[in-house]
């Protein structure tokens, strides 16, 4: 769902995020029936709201991800810097009809190990395939670098961005200031 | 009872709330994002439009491959954060485990090219945003 840009902070090494009564849905299973199954459904949707906070913190090093496959069905068919990350926070849920309630907390970090996370910069889809054919991707021109992910860093791509007037894919090429709430 | 509800958190917050993880179309929102062409194939319900990275060997269920894509969107460029989260409910009674994601930046999605003489086709649009799936 979208957000406010509001609802997230990011600083150099942590991406913190606050959303309050977020509407999901209760169906039970996972991937969801697409119709009555005997033994799994039948097919239910309990309306809840979901209240959360939750860090997310970078550890351990860059992982500069380039793409691995051309297939536009490939998981690697991407391109970014990114680093492994944990997590820790709170979360409260609701049933709308008040029959159920829970809230607690969770951490990526457990007795039975760390979960998995991840967090930094990327870019995929049409953005990896025009800037790879221009030759002008941030992990080339980054290649070296070990810098953080900073709220700046996105406002400097905004400044030395080569946005054209003209329409159609050269859109592609320009770069949109991103919004970066402190 | 209380077995039988936490088993309900536990699908709530790993499950269906997973469920909605998928990008799903979002009312009023003119730029729609474009859900991964690409995700794992999960019988019987068919392609969804997500990855999981994670670490190799994992069980029951392995992960897709660490460098696995972790957006949900297709055509964007900007911050991502992805964590598989664990915890347990204030009262001890519950284990919760979740999957939430974090996107903000800019993206190529769909806009209607033109609502009055065709059923609302799209064309490509360039917007910022951010998102989140719970």
């Amino acid at each position: 769902m979208k957000v406010p840009d509001s609802a997230v902070q990011i600083t150099d090494d942590s991406l913190t995020i606050h959303l309050t009564n977020v509407p999901v849905v209760d169906a039970f299973t996972f991937p969801p029936p697409t119709q009555d199954v005997p033994g799994i459904s039948p097919f239910q949707l309990i309306p809840a709201t979901v209240s959360f906070d939750i860090t997310y913190t970078k550890t351990g090093n860059r992982r500069t991800i380039r793409p691995g496959s051309d297939d536009p069905l490939s998981p690697l068919n991407w391109a970014g810097k990114m680093w492994d990350a944990r997590n820790h926070g709170t979360f409260s849920v609701r049933y709308n009809n008040n029959s159920f309630s829970e809230s607690g907390t969770f951490d990526s970090v457990s007795s039975s190990g760390v979960n998995f996370g991840e967090m930094g910069t990327e870019r995929n889809g049409v953005f990896v395939s025009r800037e790879e054919e221009d030759g002008n991707n941030d992990e080339q021109e980054e290649a070296q670098s070990s810098l953080p992910l900073k709220p700046t860093q996105t406002n400097q791509v905004a400044a030395t961005g080569t946005a054209k007037p003209a329409a159609k894919w050269v859109l592609l090429k320009g770069r949109v200031p991103v919004k970066v709430t402190h | 009872m209380r077995s039988k509800l936490g088993y309900l958190l536990f699908l709530l917050l790993a499950f269906s709330v997973s469920l909605s993880a998928q990008i799903d179309p979002i009312p009023n929102l003119p730029v729609q994002p474009i859900p991964l062409p690409g995700g794992d194939i999960l019988p019987p319900y068919g392609l969804f439009n997500q990855f999981f990275p994670g670490p190799p060997n994992a069980t029951p269920f392995p992960f897709d491959p660490i460098n696995a894509d972790p957006q949900g969107i297709t055509n964007f460029r900007g911050v991502t954060a992805m964590g598989y989260t664990s915890g347990m409910t204030d009262d001890k009674q519950f284990v919760v485990i979740t999957d939430i994601r974090v996107y903000q930046g800019e993206y190529i999605g769909g806009e209607t090219a033109d609502a009055v003489n065709t059923a609302g086709a799209t064309r490509s649009a360039h917007a910022h945003g951010t998102f989140v799936e719970i």
